[in-house]
């Protein structure tokens, strides 16, 4: 055949409807993702720079020069660096005792730290406020003035919120070890110190600082525990609600907005570059670590877990507790007034709730999925520029979004106007708030599944489509309920991102807790909290119900 | 030729994977790709199946480039090395996959299903799933799913090679059988040398991304065209020229000789024969149907084996040896 010829030939290139369905389905997930991430971030970085002269630094120069400025950022950095130090310390202590010891009753343990996870992000704060605020339990009862308002008011609220994250990533550095090292180092006689130096310490040290960055973001980006007990200790998450919803200042809510972003952004990509280089920590021939009793080391480990657990519980019980007295801490009468909820609204804030988690799960599975198979699909610079725009939104705090989505939708200009608003907003508001981690989680589940069977489907003739919807999906099928109810239970519980995003008929019910907290109705404050509990308890409940039995009780529900 | 490989090139980053391979296949033939791990045969089986595609280079089948053809239209069946099996779905539903994706009227579906299960004596397994199968019978489905849509060539991607070595030696010669009864052109890709004589009608030998050489096992065998060849297929005892008492002339410094270790004659060490060799046995291995000797011959090893039981002969023995002339094979360094 002559060159021309085999031209010829390339060129009769079959009409390929495969490769136009992924590009299809690309199309799909890439565009919402730019409409709810990427457009509300840059119109927010514009609105930052837009000033009455032009476009510039002035607002950021202004800022900067006001006497806020210095003691917000301050105060911001300051909490931030506090918590991050305890909780990193306390949560590999923790994490040391359920992994690296043969104490009792680990499975109760590890649920109880688990449990901020699933209440509200203020939960925290208000508990501490129970027990040691002006009108708290403490000071009532022994006559004190113990001020907890402020700095160690937040970072104690957050120490609690942030472990159980900080938790599960070092628990997993501290899961995998390799016997052999620890057996080597006895063999040689190195001492028990000097083992836990040279060897546990930087066989974790990727754990150790991914739990750092993660938690510092975490602890940076948070604003209900500030909102509570912060006080008049301004921190930035706060300071742009305060610009935004107390001043009606758009333009310096957005250059506050970009200063938060800046050091979460910087976090998660640390975070994400340190996760990079951690693999090949583990080689193939790992002999995994078998933990023998050991009586006074088992005991430490218990003494301290269980003392971690107590105070974890102790708050969410003190909530629970208050909920259900006529006026904590002055009437300890048991009364379910609280529970009448005779507030504007009632309880329907709740399922509204309920039904935004139900629709955020629902969004959230499809889209991530949906994500994680065309990146699966698509092995080259398009996939790649796909991950990373879909874990984008994890650099992104809850408030700058919320802010972003205001500056978007709340624009006659844009066709999508309508959504504002409306449920459906709140619900995709949460999609892509965490987006990242639903992304994640899909991304694991979908990478599980052996290249071998897309192979086997493509040469017997079936399509993308079809390979998606017969073989993948159907394997995965229990790890999409687990999307499903990461989302149900984050978007319950949130209130960052949604809050500059409710109106009074959207109204969810982690804001009215807040909005309760901030008129000084604390009591039904705990009780709507409880509520909020009560459904993500009984949701998680019945998903582990469901799933045993149909018989695929191993997939994990808490991420 | 019913499927032509054309200088197919492929590259994986910096490495390559396939350079310039040129080969032609007869329709119904059942040829096997062997070499080392990483010498390319998989890679040139999916570049086949259209899996890959290569830098440059092209496929054709009846004359037709393949280039424009994705995997999933070209009818080829694949059985891979892990089991493949879709583990949702049941033995008969695997099956039915293929014709189902092949829009094959619903009618004749359920029949041909029937049918390849005869072929792979599964009939009475329709009902179960993967993960309920032993690992042989895995294979047996997957062939049975491969051959359902009556492909116009059956891949097999080391289909043996995850399996205990009894079920290996069963399913070789079925896939054997199967494949001479259904005259389907066939490419199997293996590592295992004795897989490749038993079953192939050609072997094409691979090494380092380029076809060393093509032939049928008795070609290959007994006329390997360089030392790789003839090191990869069977023994061989290999000698330098300059440094041997071998009657054998012209033989240039890239060259050497080679001996199949069985060509190597006894002969009486009391008899006169000049080309006769004499030799001190160091090690010699009883291994069932034939003993394998080490003889040192002016301080070079050569391998002898026998045929039968020879503890007669101790270490430290000496033999009289003989290399027929038409033992010697003149063999190149591989090509590079």
């Amino acid at each position: 055949m002559t060159t021309e010829a085999v031209t010829a030939s390339r060129r009769a290139v079959k009409f390929d409807s495969d490769r136009w369905s992924i590009v299809a389905l690309a199309v799909a997930v890439t565009l919402p993702l730019i409409v709810f991430v990427v457009a509300p971030l840059f119109e927010l970085l514009k609105l930052s720079f837009v000033t009455p002269d032009g476009i510039g630094l002035g607002n950021y120069v202004t800022y900067v020069r006001s006497a806020k400025f210095g003691r917000v950022v301050g105060n911001s950095i300051a909490v931030a660096a506090t918590t991050t130090l305890i909780t990193v310390i306390v949560g590999y202590a923790f994490a040391y005792a359920m992994r690296r010891t043969a104490m009792r009753w680990k499975g109760a343990l590890g649920s109880i730290a688990l449990m901020p996870l699933f209440a509200p992000s203020l939960v925290q704060a208000l508990g501490i406020v129970f027990l040691f605020g002006r009108n708290g339990l403490v000071n009532r009862t022994f006559g004190l003035s113990i001020d907890i308002y402020g700095f160690w008011g937040i970072v104690i609220a957050d120490v609690f919120y942030s472990l159980p994250h900080a938790y599960l990533i070092l628990s997993a550095a501290l899961a995998v070890a390799d016997a052999r090292l620890y057996e080597s180092a006895q063999v040689l006689g190195a001492s028990r110190a000097r083992i836990f130096r040279d060897i546990t310490l930087p066989s974790t040290k990727y754990g150790i600082l991914s739990a750092t960055f993660v938690v510092f973001t975490i602890v940076i980006t948070d604003f209900g525990n500030p909102m509570v007990i912060g006080g008049d200790y301004n921190v930035l998450a706060t300071e742009i609600y305060n610009q935004v919803s107390g001043q009606g200042n758009f333009r310096m809510g957005a250059v506050i907005g970009v200063m938060l972003l800046v050091p979460a952004a910087l976090a998660v990509v640390a975070e994400k570059w340190i996760m990079r280089r951690h693999h090949a920590t583990l080689s193939e021939r790992s002999q995994p670590l078998l933990i023998v009793r050991e009586r006074w080391r088992d005991c430490i480990g218990l003494a301290f877990a269980s003392l971690v657990c107590a105070m974890i519980a102790a708050i969410v019980l003190v909530v629970v507790v208050a909920s259900f007295v006529t006026l904590w801490p002055y009437n300890m009468h048991v009364s379910l007034r609280h529970y009448r909820f005779e507030v504007q609204n009632g309880l329907q804030p709740l399922w509204t709730s309920i039904g935004v988690s139900l629709m955020a799960a629902a969004i959230g599975s499809i889209v991530t999925i949906a994500g994680a198979c065309v990146v699966r699909r698509l092995r080259n610079a398009t996939g790649q520029a796909l991950y990373f725009l879909s874990i984008l939104p994890a650099a992104v705090p809850g408030m700058v979004l919320g802010l972003g989505y205001i500056l978007v939708f709340n624009n006659p200009a844009n066709p999508l106007e309508f959504l504002y608003g409306t449920l459906l907003i709140l619900a995709l508001c949460n999609v892509y708030h965490y987006h990242a981690q639903g992304f994640l989680i899909a991304t694991t589940s979908v990478n599980q599944i052996s290249r071998v069977f897309d192979e086997a489907s493509t040469s017997l003739g079936g399509s993308f489509l079809r390979t998606l919807w017969s073989v993948i999906l159907p394997i995965i099928g229990p790890s999409i309920v687990s999307v499903g109810v990461f989302y149900f239970v984050r978007s319950m519980v949130t209130l960052s991102a949604v809050i500059f995003l409710v109106t009074p008929a959207t109204q969810v019910a982690a804001v009215s807790v807040l909005l309760l907290d901030d008129a000084g109705n604390v009591n039904q404050a705990a009780a709507f909290s409880v509520c909020i509990m009560l459904v993500v308890a009984l949701a998680l409940l019945t998903f582990r119900v469901a799933l045993r039995a149909s018989g695929r009780g191993d997939v994990s529900l808490i991420r | 030729m019913f499927l032509t490989l054309r200088n197919i090139e492929k590259r994986f980053g910096t490495v390559s994977a396939l350079n310039d391979v040129t080969l032609a296949i007869d329709e119904g033939e059942f040829v096997c790709f062997l070499g080392p791990s990483g010498c390319g045969k998989t890679t040139l089986l999916r570049v086949i199946a259209g899996l890959e595609v290569p830098d440059a280079g092209d496929v054709l089948q009846d004359g037709t480039s393949l280039l424009g053809v994705p995997a999933r239209l070209r009818n080829f069946g694949i059985v891979f090395q892990s089991y493949s099996l879709f583990p949702n779905m049941s033995v008969a539903r695997n099956i039915g996959y293929g014709l189902e994706c092949r829009k094959w009227p619903k009618a004749a579906i359920a029949p041909r299903i029937d049918e390849v299960l005869s072929l792979v004596h599964l009939r009475d397994q329709a009902d179960k799933f993967p993960h309920q199968l032993s690992g042989g019978q895995q294979q047996r489905v997957a062939l049975a799913r491969a051959l359902a849509p009556k492909p116009a060539v059956l891949l097999l991607d080391e289909p043996l090679s995850a399996l205990d070595a009894k079920v290996r030696d069963e399913l070789r010669a079925e896939i054997k059988d199967l494949q001479t009864a259904l005259r389907v052109t066939t490419v199997m890709v293996t590592h295992d040398q004795h897989e490749a004589m038993e079953m192939a009608d050609r072997i094409v030998v691979m090494n380092a991304g380029i076809i060393e050489q093509v032939g049928n096992p008795i070609d290959l065998y007994d006329r390997p065209v360089n030392r790789f060849v003839a090191e990869f297929i069977g023994r061989m005892n290999l000698v330098r020229q300059s440094t041997a008492r071998i009657p054998v002339a012209e033989v240039d410094d890239n060259a050497c000789i080679g001996i199949r270790p069985e060509h190597i004659e006894l002969v009486d060490a009391n008899g006169d024969r000049s080309d006769a060799l004499l030799g001190r046995v160091e090690k010699c291995v009883f291994l069932g149907s034939f003993t394998r000797i080490t003889l040192n011959v002016d301080d070079r090893k050569l391998l002898l084996e026998l045929r039968g039981r020879r503890t007669d002969l101790g270490v430290g023995a000496t033999l009289a040896i003989r290399i027929p002339a038409d033992a010697i094979h003149r063999l190149q360094d591989a090509a590079q």
